[in-house]
């Protein structure tokens, strides 16, 4: 928050003005070009708007969901963001989720069902950033020891987590009780992440402490990188490996802990979608949670402020997307088809103004 | 430059936090607005939401399901239909039933399987409005408001079995599964019973996908199975059509699962196995909406066959190289349906183990606990 306060201080009033209505404009352009594509298929463009706004928004579930779906795009997108400032491209979220619901499942099975929340709940949230730790992990260790591409590598492995979740729901774990849909038993119901129910607006639906727990990682990533020494140097890679191996900066330790801590981001993504949401492990689980914080954190340019609004309107485009469907009657693409306008919309803003921003 | 940028978040920021707050504003006057219209008019049409987890033009399951619900829809015309395609079965179906019920739903039909658990949480949170659950079976602790039902899929499979064992001449066969589920299992078995019943010599390769609908597995072993010498090829997915053009192409026969799809194999369709749900649906609205739904054949998992009524999963209509001694021996089969069960004993396992001795017929509840495959059945249940 140190940061929301210095902006709010530093900066002008008249460019806060200004760049809100450029940024408004800009999200208006998006929703133009969908409007089109509404009325071009025969339905009353304002009618599919207005239905997606009063699901994501007004709705009494309908901002307690939007936050249920932001919280894997914050931490997966967390998890694309801390390589990205060391130069490092995190391909793999889907499988560090998919991991971190095997290393919390794992977690689960060996402690007693008897443990209370407090105690059994952070002990899943270490073990699956333990997971997703070690799946990132691996590729950091291939890009240092035999100059890998970690791109490449961490994307490849995230097919291999996702089979090693099917083949665990499909055959060691698979829940006898569960009439032959591939699943894991669920865990404890002491073992879940709680409702918060006592939220107003937000809460009274399915939103669990899923969102505070990315809310805490978000801030201690912002904290981290702008504040720390180790957040600074990661930077300094990132600029210029070179330079920072020259100013005796041990590069490849960088690297590989910039890669873990991604992983270990992924890994609670997954934590939060056992715990929060589905409460057993089964394939798909991951979803794709990995490929939106991707895009989320690119298009945020990795900062952690953007991240989070990035994953809030990723979170208000699904949800409001249901409407589409179900309210409006248009065809299940068209969330889609809104989804790539608007960030076509951002992107091309983004290239018009990178050479005022120098 | 960092402060432009942490300037830029902010704006944006503030841009969406005003528009939320303005468009809430708005927002609740409408939700007022339309929630005493709704009390006002008591001629409004009641809302019966669909769910389907893939598209509903797929020739298949989801197809079917969809014309099931427009039939239904033209049964009954005080109803409006909510629908929804291409929803995952995974947390958000919750999220898509949950918006069906804040705009009005009173009967819900989530019509795949692995819906099931999203579904009994939806009805445990809404007891005034009806879950009825496609192919599952209701788990522990019952629900008043909350049921299944499914047909007797493998009766018209083993029918279609006989086409297929009296049209091939490599006496291979060729079946594309996704899961193996009972159901799934049970089919591949009540088509190489109904082959052979014909055909001694007839065997079936089976492969199994691990999806519903991945067009780029099932072209794969649509080719690996036709090159491995199949003539007759048939599936247990839900989209139908990559498969069915796949043996077109290749001059293998089909038989259809789900859909009539014998547009897409004017020469090569055999028969298939369509479903024909506009009554049961109809009925069960029927139920839901007269208030008797609470205690009804429905009010449980609701199980239908050739032995016990109408069967709302059908023969396909034959393509155009079907011979009339085999129309006539598919008639015969089918009569006899109705008497014996397809599971009859003796019957043994692909290892020669007697799993059902003679005299004994599998029930109904029993075969959807399947869990092996007959003899002359090639390729193994993945573990």
């Amino acid at each position: 928050m140190t940061a929301l306060r210095r902006a709010v201080a530093f900066r002008p009033t008249g460019v806060l003005v200004t760049e809100t209505l450029r940024w408004a404009a800009t999200v208006l352009v998006g929703l133009a070009g969908f409007a089109f594509f509404v009325a071009a298929v025969g339905e009353n463009p304002f009618d599919a708007l207005s239905a997606m706004w009063r699901a994501a928004v007004v709705d009494p579930i309908g901002p307690g969901e939007v936050l249920v779906y932001a919280a894997p795009v914050v931490l997966a997108a967390l998890a694309v963001a801390i390589p990205a400032r060391a130069g490092l491209w995190n391909l793999g979220g889907e499988g560090q989720i998919a991991m971190g619901v095997v290393g919390a499942t794992l977690a689960s099975q060996l402690l007693p069902a008897s443990l209370t929340s407090w105690a059994a709940l952070p002990l899943l949230a270490i073990g699956a950033a333990i997971a997703g730790a070690i799946w990132c992990g691996v590729a950091g260790l291939l890009r240092i020891t035999v100059n890998l591409n970690e791109a490449i590598s961490s994307l490849l492995l995230s097919y291999v987590a996702l089979r090693v979740l099917d083949y665990l729901v499909n055959g060691p774990w698979k829940d006898p009780g569960s009439l032959g849909i591939p699943q894991a038993e669920p865990v404890p119901s002491a073992q879940r992440l709680p409702l918060l129910d006592w939220l107003p607006v937000f809460g009274g639906g399915r939103l669990h402490a899923g969102i505070l727990i990315a809310l805490v990682a978000l801030g201690v990533v912002l904290y981290v990188s702008r504040r720390t020494v180790w957040g600074f140097r990661l930077r300094v890679v990132g600029g210029n490996p070179e330079a920072a191996r020259r100013a005796g900066l041990r590069v490849p330790l960088l690297i590989l802990t910039a890669m873990l801590a991604g992983g270990a981001l992924a890994g609670v993504a997954g934590f939060v979608q056992l715990t929060g949401v589905e409460g057993a492990a089964k394939g798909g689980i991951a979803g794709v949670y990995g490929f939106l914080g991707f895009l989320v954190s690119w298009l945020g340019r990795h900062d952690p402020l953007a991240i989070l609004l990035g994953a809030l309107v990723v979170g208000g485009i699904v949800v409001g997307g249901d409407a589409l469907q179900i309210d409006a009657g248009l065809p299940a693409a068209a969330i889609n088809i809104l989804l790539a306008l608007l960030l076509l919309a951002v992107l091309g803003r983004r290239g018009r103004t990178a050479g005022v921003e120098g | 430059m960092p402060h432009m940028r942490r300037t830029r978040t902010l704006a944006a920021l503030v841009a969406a936090l005003s528009i939320a707050l303005v468009a809430a504003g708005c927002g609740d006057d409408e939700e007022s607005g339309a929630a005493s219209t709704a009390a006002a008019g008591s001629g409004e049409k009641t809302k019966v939401g669909f769910i389907y987890v893939g598209p509903k033009d797929d020739f298949g399951y989801n197809q079917a399901a969809y014309e099931g619900s427009e039939a239904a829809a033209a049964n009954l015309p005080d109803i409006e239909l909510l629908q929804a395609e291409s929803v995952p079965e995974d947390a958000g179906a919750e999220r898509v039933m949950e918006r069906m019920i804040s705009q009005g739903a009173k009967v819900l039909f989530p019509t795949s399987y692995g819906y099931l658990k999203y579904a009994q949480a939806v009805a445990a949170k809404h007891p005034d409005v009806v879950v009825v659950h496609q192919g599952g079976l209701e788990a522990e602790p019952k629900q008043p408001n909350f049921g299944t039902y499914f047909g007797t899929v493998y009766e018209p499979v083993y029918l279609a079995g006989i086409a297929a064992g009296k049209a091939t001449t490599s006496n291979k066969l060729g079946y594309i599964v996704a899961f193996p589920i009972p159901q799934t299992l049970a089919n591949v078995n009540a088509f190489e019973l109904g082959a052979k019943s014909v055909n001694p010599e007839a065997t079936t390769t089976v492969v199994f996908t691990a999806s519903w609908c991945d067009p780029g597995k099932q072209a794969q072993a649509a080719t690996a199975l036709i090159s491995g010498g199949a003539d007759v090829l048939t599936q247990h997915q839900d989209c139908t059509k990559t498969i069915i053009e796949t043996a077109e192409r290749a001059g293998a026969s089909t038989v259809g699962y789900h859909y009539d799809a014998s547009s897409l194999a004017p020469e090569g369709w055999l028969t298939g196995s369509e479903w024909s749900w506009g009554p049961m649906y109809t009925d069960i609205i029927t139920a839901a909406l007269d208030g008797t739904f609470e205690g009804s054949q429905y009010d449980g998992d609701y199980r239908v066959g050739l032995q016990t009524g109408d069967n709302p999963f059908v023969q396909s209509a034959f393509g155009p190289s079907v011979t009339d001694e085999t129309k006539a021996a598919i008639e015969t089969a089918k009569a006899g349906l109705a008497e014996k069960g397809i599971f009859t004993g003796p019957l043994t396992d692909q290892d020669g183990k007697e799993v059902v001795p003679a005299g004994t017929t599998l029930t109904y509840d029993e075969v959807e606990q399947m869990n092996f495959l007959v003899e002359g059945v090639v390729g193994n249940i993945p573990k």
